[in-house]
């Protein structure tokens, strides 16, 4: 994986639209003015909140959080035009991060079934050793609890208790009701719960 | 667009308040949120993105943004092009020879015997 384990706090300002295109080889296709608001946009956006998106996808189970939220950022910038507000891109990055990590997973999962070797080790779905090194045993029992939860019950939960996210705006997010929400995440509480009482 | 998932379930239905519990809390549920919590925050924290991330994503934006426009600028052209070929062979395809309308020559026409005229 891609990712620096040093002590970098943010992200280092995203250049200018305007500089890049001048500079980089693929500079031509900024053309008009509305490319170079679409380009200052997702910029600031990326700028935003790239770091809390990838770790959004790291804590989802993705196994290559850069290219999902990589992927979700696309998505935008080809949508940008039909974007009516710029606040609500952010829900939109989130909803999209989402949505493509529970389809990689289920996109890997489908493919080692019908693969020809044994299936792969339970383990291959949590969160790479280098990230959980620093976790306490406790921890990282939990977080492989969270990683074996159905992926709605592991979304519901990390929306709620990591991002803080209200029931409406996790319903969003996941695109169900806000009922569906309750249940993933009475349901996931209970199963996590369950374990770690196993474990004590 | 996104599937809603409104399938009623126990405990949830609209007339049921946000506060009130889908379903009892298994004892320890606190300590087990709280847990979460923290261990969330701490796999979280060992994560840091990559300094060269947006130059690498907006090459990859860019590239497939070129492409999606040359594909549909060739998808346009083979359209337009197949169009014209089309038309062409139809009109191709109409008889040489002169119509009926414009048939015969206007001499022999005012020759003929006209229609008796009304005298006053």
């Amino acid at each position: 994986m891609r990712r620096r384990q040093h002590s970098q706090a943010t992200l280092p300002p995203a250049p200018t639209p305007a500089a890049a295109a001048a500079a980089g080889p693929l500079g031509p296709a900024v053309t008009g003015p509305a490319d170079l608001e679409r380009e200052a946009g997702v910029a600031r956006l990326f700028e935003l909140h790239y770091s809390s998106m990838l770790r959004l996808a790291v804590l989802l189970g993705a196994d290559d959080p850069e290219n999902v939220v990589a992927e979700a950022y696309y998505q935008i910038y080809r949508k940008w035009r039909r974007l009516k507000d710029v606040a609500a891109a952010e829900a939109y990055l989130r909803s999209t991060v989402c949505n493509l990590t529970r389809m990689r997973i289920r996109h890997l999962q489908v493919a080692r079934r019908h693969e020809e070797r044994p299936p792969a080790p339970a383990d291959e779905i949590v969160a790479s050793a280098e990230n959980t090194a620093l976790l306490h045993d406790d921890q990282r029992v939990l977080l492989d609890a969270l990683q074996h939860l159905p992926a709605r019950q592991r979304e519901a939960l990390v929306l709620r208790h990591w991002l803080g996210l209200k029931e409406s705006e996790i319903a969003a997010a996941m695109g169900i009701s806000r009922g569906s929400v309750k249940t993933h995440t009475s349901r996931g509480i209970a199963a996590l719960t369950q374990a770690m009482e196993a474990r004590r | 667009m996104t599937h809603r998932d409104a399938t009623p379930s126990r405990g949830t239905g609209p007339d049921r308040t946000d506060h009130e519990p889908v379903q009892p809390r298994p004892p320890g549920a606190d300590r087990t949120e709280r847990e979460l919590r923290d261990a969330l925050r701490a796999l979280a924290g060992g994560v840091q993105p990559d300094p060269d991330a947006y130059r690498t994503a907006r090459g990859e934006w860019l590239r497939r943004e070129r492409r999606r426009r040359l594909v549909l600028t060739v998808l346009v052209a083979v359209v337009f092009a197949l169009a014209t070929l089309i038309g062409l062979w139809v009109l191709n395809q109409a008889p040489a020879n002169p119509g009926v309308i414009f048939n015969g020559d206007g001499a022999a026409a005012a020759d003929g015997p006209s229609l008796p005229r009304r005298l006053p």
